[in-house]
């Protein structure tokens, strides 16, 4: 009898992880018409794994110096992209591309600029380690947050362990995964609700979908995006050589992923290298239908707009802005 | 129980007895039979044929004055051969020549008698595209060695870092830096070494294989010069330097 309550401590769960309201799954929201993004089966959403990839998003413990988050280059209110042409790592050194929106990341098949990384989880490697991000190892990083004690009780109760690198690279990813983008007057009016653009932003809708600009070659689907790989002939002679780098096929110099065009009013400024300030700009870039670099897209033909014409593509452009969060994660 | 009886001695029997009982049929647990041994590699680096020594200036096949101040390599895939038979010894192994050299001792060897190896410059495409997250403190691969190209999901196969002057008479320190390093999948390249004469594995034992590696061969073979005044860099993106640098050293490595 004496044993008896020995035993029943002995098995009863860790305090650390006993359940509570980060338990169970996490239920993305999703836009109509949007599919189901691809989820590792190795690393399934959650609560515990979403609020804790959350937590870890804005920790800028992550850092060498302790100053730089993913938040820091991924601003919230920016649909997580930066305002910087260049964001700034530790040490207020300049990153090498303008960091993207993550908007909708879930569904894209190669992460970064030049698709050179297959999954989110791996992802997550790259800023950490990075010496003009967050000049980390990961392991030092690991060692920085493991003080938290919220992040270890999150952990245990997602992954079943303690932080560690496995930990973290996964829970960052199942929180961006969340982050959706999808509910933007365009997509109310793609639903019927005729009111939901002006006259200006249709006319503007009419012109990205028309044969002489094109737009909607690449910039399609419900991303806006097909992201592919393209060299618009921003330059003669890249000194980033994007998706060559990943390839080494000189026929992908100078070839980017195509941005998704979700909350694009929001991710200036444009292009791989944030050389271009505003719409405005992107749009004369186009309508000069580029440099001619020899890998340049055939899709990139010159195209005449009025002035008017050209306000009303950037105020559809312009209604491509998500008015939610883009964060699920109370 | 006679084999029982054979094995054990009497005292120890008793033990076993009174302890399980005479209901409880004794099965006695056979010795593990060791069956493979250790092998101990020995990377030993030379400049024409003398040690090596990092960070020394010596004059290399172009007469330039060259001080290496970084030798980091995989081999992968390693197999111990004789005629048609072979044997994976190891997946992947880590060596950095900061000490003039570098040692590791592989265990789980099969036992046999080799006369030769097949190795791989690099990490083997199979573990350089997985996920590098999973593998511990010490392994190889571990992400703390500094070895990964997070850009790319690829390790770096060999950095080779240093300082060179193209004026073989000056003095002084060369101020010039050269930063070579290889990777990606396509620059993996697999060899055949010859051992002198022949290295027997036998249970539970050490056996050793020196591999010699001519760091003077890095910057030519018989056929082709690495001429550091044009070529001193690449990290992934000049592809015919990283595998004209990955045949070079590939060359330079013989056994013992």
């Amino acid at each position: 009898m004496i044993l008896l309550p020995v035993l029943a401590g002995g098995c009863r769960k860790d305090p650390a992880v006993v359940q509570n309201d980060v338990d169970g799954p996490f239920l993305l929201e999703l836009p109509q018409g949007f599919p189901s993004p691809p989820v590792p089966q190795q690393n399934p959403l959650t609560q515990a794994s979403v609020k804790l990839g959350k937590a870890l998003f804005f920790d800028p413990r992550l850092s060498l110096d302790g100053t730089i988050s993913c938040a820091s280059c991924h601003l919230p209110d920016r649909a997580f992209s930066d305002t910087l042409a260049l964001s700034r790592g530790v040490d207020e050194l300049p990153g090498m591309r303008n960091a993207p929106s993550l908007g909708n990341v879930a569904y894209h098949d190669a992460l970064f600029r030049d698709g050179g990384v297959d999954d989110l989880e791996r992802q997550v490697i790259a800023p950490v380690q990075d010496p003009v991000e967050m000049a980390h190892s990961l392991q030092a990083a690991v060692e920085a947050v493991s003080e938290d004690a919220d992040h270890q009780r999150l952990s245990r109760i997602a992954y079943g362990r303690g932080l560690d690198g496995f930990v973290i690279t996964r829970a960052i990813a199942s929180y961006e995964r969340t982050l959706i983008s999808g509910w933007s007057r365009y997509d109310r009016y793609r639903a019927g609700e005729t009111s939901a653009l002006t006259g200006s932003e249709v006319n503007g809708l009419q012109l990205f979908n028309s044969a002489a600009l094109n737009c909607s070659a690449c910039h399609s689907g419900f991303d806006l995006s097909d992201h592919s790989y393209q060299n618009v002939g921003q330059y003669m002679s890249y000194a980033d050589p994007g998706r060559e780098r990943i390839t080494l096929d000189p026929q992908d110099n100078g070839k980017f992923k195509v941005p998704s065009l979700r909350n694009v009013a929001l991710t200036g400024p444009y292009m791989h290298d944030g050389a271009l300030a505003t719409l405005s700009e992107v749009i004369d870039h186009f309508a000069s239908g580029g440099l001619q670099h020899p890998q340049r897209s055939p899709l990139m033909t010159n195209f005449a707009l009025s002035a008017q014409e050209k306000s009303d593509l950037i105020a559809f452009l312009h209604a491509l802005t998500d008015e939610r969060s883009l964060d699920q994660v109370p | 129980m006679k084999l029982a009886a054979r094995r054990f001695p009497i005292p120890f029997m008793f033990v076993l007895l009174v302890a399980c009982g005479p209901d409880e049929p004794v099965e006695p647990t056979p010795t593990p039979t060791t069956t493979t041994g250790q092998l101990k590699v020995i990377v030993r680096p030379t400049w024409n044929g003398a040690p090596f020594v990092m960070n020394t200036v010596y004059h290399n096949v172009s007469d330039y004055r060259v001080k290496v101040e970084g030798l980091k390599f995989y081999l992968g895939d390693v197999r111990l051969v004789n005629g048609s038979s072979s044997s994976v010894v190891k997946d992947v192994e880590f060596f950095d020549l900061a000490h003039n050299g570098d040692t590791v001792l592989w265990t789980g060897v099969p036992t046999g008698t080799w006369n030769g190896m097949q190795l791989g410059f690099g990490v083997p495409q199979t573990l350089n595209d997985a996920d590098p997250i999973v593998y511990p403190p010490g392994h190889p691969l571990d992400l703390a060695r500094g070895t990964y190209w997070t850009w790319a999901t690829a390790y770096r196969f060999l950095q080779f870092d240093g300082r060179y002057d193209l004026n073989g008479a000056s003095t002084g320190a060369p101020a010039s830096p050269f930063s070579m390093h290889t990777g990606l999948n396509a620059c993996y390249q697999q060899f055949d070494l010859a051992l002198n004469g022949e290295v027997t594995i036998t249970a539970g034992n050490t056996s050793t294989i020196v591999l010699d590696l001519a760091v003077d061969g890095f910057f030519h073979t018989d056929s082709d010069t690495l001429d550091l005044a044009t070529e001193n860099q690449t990290h992934g993106t000049d592809l015919p330097l990283a595998q004209k640098l990955t045949n070079n050293a590939v060359h330079s490595f013989s056994a013992e």
